[in-house]
């Protein structure tokens, strides 16, 4: 077992490495990125056009002036943050602050002038007293650069946190509660009119995107009940922010625990739909594996309550397999959340992932994407654990 | 789907010879009824785009500014009929939905086949060879699968969607994809990027579950009998292996459509993927999203197409899973 974590724990490490390498790399490798994010959003707000001693700061402020490798290198784990042992390689260039620019001068006549060489470099000397993050490994994802400018990444994906939390544990109990059950019944009354129904359902949920359940609970429940006049769920956004009158309900004031809780209900509700019709199909396939068993007739054949028989020899064993596949759901929820987020526009992680890729915000995305591949393999790690937990046949070697 | 169905030579002389494969394959599809139908509707559906440019009532980017949001079966100011309304911008909405049924359908077929092409052949070479040839794939796999996949799609759709123009495409290639998707040729650049992207993450499942089949399979004893009697390693796999372990990967190439499908309109919805004015499923959704509180029923119309699609693929993958499997009583 030790052996077999500490195996595990350096794979993961190494693969958590190069999902940072990826994913570091793609986004930088794009051409635009934050900058030119920044001068847009800066010209569309109608204010002062930037000069080039502003994009020469920005390029500062977010390290773009610094060569990719070492970058990387500062974003991952803080090194190096000045010269080398203190004074070693004070003028070695790491990067560059302004790009020389070349005139070409073509035989037709034209002149064109391309950026090329560097004029002024940056040196391991100038990065001395640079404010920059202390290293994604010490916890440190740096700051956001454009959504919340030069607010701490961490603290961005803080105030999201509960809210994706809220979302992801209300969905995950509820279709806990409600798909067991019914995979159960399914089991024991297979191929009855109730078991066909709920495959129907659950094969048509599984094959949809979920968006388009997210839009339909839309239609369904905000607007067209509005329309009809009957009590309707306000449709986006977590908090309200003005206050709103529901018939039957009477007035509901804005940011009220009333209010959260009636758009909560919605993205909540697409999401247990959304695993509710996976997971009462599994729940159902692994009870008929063993209702089939050996042990389940002779428990019958004893003379055992066919109740007995169920909850407690069958069930309970069925749930082994079960069990591994909600470690999985730790992450596998971020993704879908990502769109049944935006769709509800709810202010949680999924949301924030989009917004950042949408905007060029690198370090937010980045910061998301590796919270996540972490997130998944600490999911496949408990899901191995859990395995020789339920299941003492299995040895981890 | 529905001509190779529809096409079974039903006067077949009355011999005593064995029933092909074959036709014990479609006897036993025919038997699932919901598919069957599925069929017959994702027919009229592949049937539709393909004729889409003969048969769009409308140009497809014609804006009319006095004919925005016109709800379905109303009549413009000019007096002709849009059947399905017309959208924000006064475009008629079943023009575009014809034309976003060619590009939504092709990428979700186009893009499975590109990727179940590479899992097929990288499975069946990961788990005939063995060695360093499976540790090397298979690592890569183990890798490829870790990444949460729509995450990583997002940031990869959004590099490379906007830069498309800077890659050196081919012309063949994209007047091929212009061609088959019905798109100019400037728009035929994203539609493949995206359909590459796509191609390039949906390859795992398919490489697991051929390596899972050739390595079952090639312990049988005809492999060895093959092999003794001087068949080569190509023959070996071409003749004796790929065929063997078909059934499993046509099903899964089913299923594979409906998750391109589904990503495809996902991006899309997202504003990542293809995005207007070239019209798909999933981006017209995206903006009748935001116009859905003033006219409703605008949500609607790109959602049956995706609905129908998408249950209609999964029944024929049931369906075939069923006529496939052997040990499956019909």
């Amino acid at each position: 077992m030790a052996a077999f974590l500490v195996r595990r724990l350096l794979q993961m490490f190494l693969v958590t490495i190069v999902a940072a390498i990826c994913s570091y790399g793609l986004l930088y490798i794009s051409p635009g990125g934050p900058v030119d994010q920044l001068l847009g959003e800066h010209q569309n707000s109608g204010r002062n056009r930037i000069s080039p001693a502003d994009i020469l700061r920005i390029k500062q402020r977010f390290e773009l002036d610094i060569n990719l490798p070492i970058r990387f290198s500062r974003w991952l784990t803080g090194w190096p943050s000045g010269p080398l042992f203190g004074s070693v390689g004070t003028d070695w260039p790491v990067g560059c602050a302004i790009p020389g620019q070349v005139r070409l001068r073509y035989p037709d006549g034209r002149v064109e002038t391309v950026e090329e060489g560097c004029q002024q470099a940056v040196t391991l000397g100038d990065l001395v007293g640079r404010k920059s993050s202390r290293g994604v490994f010490f916890g440190d994802f740096g700051v956001s650069q454009v959504i919340l400018r030069d607010r701490p990444v961490i603290d961005l994906i803080g105030t999201r946190l509960p809210y994706t939390l809220y979302l992801m544990g209300g969905s995950i109990t509820l279709a806990l509660l409600i798909a067991v059950p019914i995979g159960v019944y399914s089991a024991v009354k297979q191929y009855s009119r109730f078991d066909y129904t709920m495959t129907t359902i659950a094969f048509i949920g599984s094959s949809l995107p979920s968006f388009v359940f997210g839009i339909f609970a839309i239609l369904i429940f905000s607007i067209l009940a509005k329309q009809a006049g009957l009590p309707f769920l306000p449709s986006g956004d977590a908090v309200g922010t003005r206050d709103y009158i529901i018939p039957v309900l009477g007035s509901i004031q804005a940011g009220s625990l009333f209010d959260r809780f009636l758009r909560f209900l919605m993205p909540c509700g697409v999401l247990t739909f959304i695993s509710l019709a996976g997971w009462s199909r599994f729940v159902r396939g692994s009870m008929l594996e063993v209702l089939s068993q050996d042990y389940v007739r002779t428990a019958r054949a004893k003379g055992v309550k066919e109740r007995t028989v169920i909850l407690k020899h069958a069930l309970r064993n069925s749930l082994i397999p079960f069990v591994t596949l909600l470690a999985g759901v730790l992450a596998s929820l971020f993704g879908g959340a990502l769109v049944t987020e935006s769709v509800f526009n709810w202010p949680g992680l999924g949301r924030l992932y989009i917004d950042a890729l949408s905007r060029s915000d690198y370090n937010v995305a980045n910061a998301l994407l590796l919270i996540n591949v972490v997130l998944l393999l600490i999911g496949i790690l408990i899901t191995d654990i859990l395995y020789t937990v339920v299941d003492p046949r299995i040895r981890l070697g | 789907m529905a001509t190779s169905t529809t096409a079974i030579p039903t006067d077949e002389p009355k011999t005593t010879a064995p029933e092909s494969q074959l036709s014990i394959v479609l006897r036993r599809f025919r038997k699932h009824r919901i598919a069957m139908f599925c069929v017959g509707l994702l027919g009229v559906m592949l049937l539709l785009s393909a004729l889409a440019p003969l048969i769009a009532p409308f140009p497809r980017d014609q804006p009319n500014l006095k004919a925005r949001f016109l709800t379905p079966f109303s009549v413009d100011p000019a007096g002709k009929l849009h059947i399905f309304g017309t959208d924000h911008l006064g475009r008629d909405s079943a023009t575009r939905l014809l034309f976003a049924s060619r590009v939504s359908l092709g990428t979700a077929v186009f893009s499975t086949l590109i990727s179940s092409l590479i899992g097929i052949v990288l499975g069946m070479l990961a788990g005939f060879f063995g060695g360093w040839v499976d540790a090397i794939i298979s690592r890569t796999l183990e890798v490829v699968a870790t990444f949460p996949t729509l995450s990583l799609l997002l940031i990869v759709v959004s590099i490379f969607v906007g830069n498309e123009k800077n890659i050196p495409f081919p012309t063949i290639l994209t007047k091929t994809i212009s061609f088959l998707f019905a798109v100019s040729e400037r728009e035929a650049k994203l539609v493949l990027m995206v359909n590459l992207i796509l191609a390039l993450f949906g390859w795992t499942t398919t490489c697991r579950l051929m390596r899972g089949m050739v390595l079952s399979v090639r312990e049988n004893v005809y492999i060895d009998s093959a092999r003794a009697l001087g068949a080569s390693n190509l023959r070996l796999l071409a003749r004796h292996i790929f065929p063997n372990a078909l059934p499993p990967m046509i099903v899964d190439f089913t299923l594979g459509i409906n998750g391109t499908l589904v990503s495809e309109s996902v991006l899309s919805f997202l504003g990542f993927g293809i995005t207007d004015p070239t019209p798909t499923w999933g981006n017209m959704l995206g903006y009748a999203q935001s116009y859905m509180f003033q006219y409703p029923w605008m949500p609607l119309i790109p959602s049956l197409p995706i609905l129908l699609a998408s249950v209609a693929i999964n029944y024929i993958g049931d369906g075939l899973r069923d006529a496939l499997d052997p040990r499956q009583k019909i």
